[in-house]
């Protein structure tokens, strides 16, 4: 009698404890917490094939031995929009640097839309459509902005979810090129 | 007969708990492989909403993916996992049966089972204690306890008129006197 009491208390001690730690790393927990970071990093690049808005196709496979900088967006993202002026200075630094391809993809847009706004702000680094969102997908995107850095030989040396400074594209661009800044 | 009848139930409830947990793998259709795969997904750039319920163009991507991955031969474990590496495990609707995601599965069980064992050892516990049946020493000493009762109280009412005796005779309450 006595031992079969403990037993159940024991029992009743387990499950509540069990409940506890659910609760604590479940549901405490935010169940988005690693869309703040990606899962590449560290990986091979995945491949992609986008069509630049001057035309042809441009694979990550063409720009194999530079450093990469590939930036996600829409012409429609506020985002997007806020982080304009950064790309900009960050563009006009590296402008006659040949090891380095600096790609915007457009992930989910009009090509009237995205060539009316490129030639509104005067973009001149190469735009990309991405059909199907293919290249969206392979990076694991889950919104605009995100940037990658790709290394010249293919791996993926840094993200950033969510709009960029000219230092954060600076960072990833030394990381790329494995220089810690 | 008890015994078959226990053992009748736990056929039906372990039958019952198969056929729930059975994965269904077998004879499915392409189609339908890819429609449950985006039931799993969470879409990436929607809030609480599954690749399959969702328009957005992520959502239509993934599921064109689904279809290309299932069309190339790939497991829904090999297709799963390839999201997961990608997004990271918030990714899937549903936890993982494994690491912390087998206490959300698991507890439940785990309280059913405990539950159950508890009311089983109460049942028996409750069978065990003996039924409570008076002893003829427990009938002739309430026989007792009456008669000393009926006597008293006939004593108390009845004086001056009296009291009959065991032996039948009748006293007047007083005492008498040869």
């Amino acid at each position: 009698m006595k031992h079969t009491t403990r037993w159940i208390a024991l029992a009743v001690a387990f499950v509540v404890m069990a409940v506890g730690v659910v609760l604590a790393t479940q549901v405490g927990g935010d169940p988005r917490a690693d869309a703040t970071h990606s899962q590449l990093v560290g990986d091979p690049a995945p491949s992609f094939s986008v069509r630049p808005l001057d035309g042809g196709s441009l694979s990550r496979r063409d720009l194999q031995g530079k450093a990469v900088i590939v930036n996600f967006w829409n012409s429609w993202c506020i985002p997007c929009q806020d982080e304009l002026p950064a790309l900009h200075r960050f563009a006009d630094r590296h402008r006659d640097d040949p090891d380095l391809a600096f790609v915007g993809i457009v992930r989910d847009d009009t090509k009237d839309a995205v060539r009316a706004y490129v030639a509104a702000e005067g973009i001149d680094w190469t735009i990309a459509m991405d059909p199907g969102a293919r290249a969206a997908l392979a990076y694991g995107t889950r919104g605009q902005p995100e940037t990658f850095a790709i290394t010249p030989g293919g791996y993926v040396a840094g993200a950033q979810i969510g709009p960029t400074t000219v230092k954060d594209l600076e960072t990833m661009l030394a990381a790329a090129r494995g220089r810690a800044r | 007969m008890r015994r078959t009848a226990w053992v009748l139930l736990a056929v039906v409830v372990a039958g019952a708990i198969a056929w729930a947990a059975w994965p269904d793998g077998g004879g499915r259709t392409e189609r339908e492989r890819a429609r449950d795969l985006a039931a799993e997904l969470r879409c990436p750039d929607c809030e609480g909403l599954s690749v399959a319920d969702s328009s957005s163009s992520s959502a239509q991507a993934i599921r064109a993916d689904l279809r290309r991955r299932i069309h190339a031969g790939q497991s829904d474990e090999a297709i799963r996992q390839g999201y997961v590496d990608r997004f990271g495990e918030s990714i899937l609707l549903n936890p993982e049966g494994e690491g912390l995601g087998v206490l959300v599965w698991g507890l439940p069980v785990l309280v059913l089972v405990v539950g159950a064992g508890g009311l089983v050892l109460a049942l028996r516990r409750w069978r065990r204690q003996p039924a409570m049946h008076a002893t003829s020493a427990d009938e002739e000493l309430v026989r007792r306890v009456r008669e000393t009762e009926l006597a008293t109280r006939t004593e108390r009412s009845g004086s001056g008129r009296g009291i009959p005796d065991r032996s039948g005779a009748t006293h007047t309450g007083e005492t008498e006197r040869g």
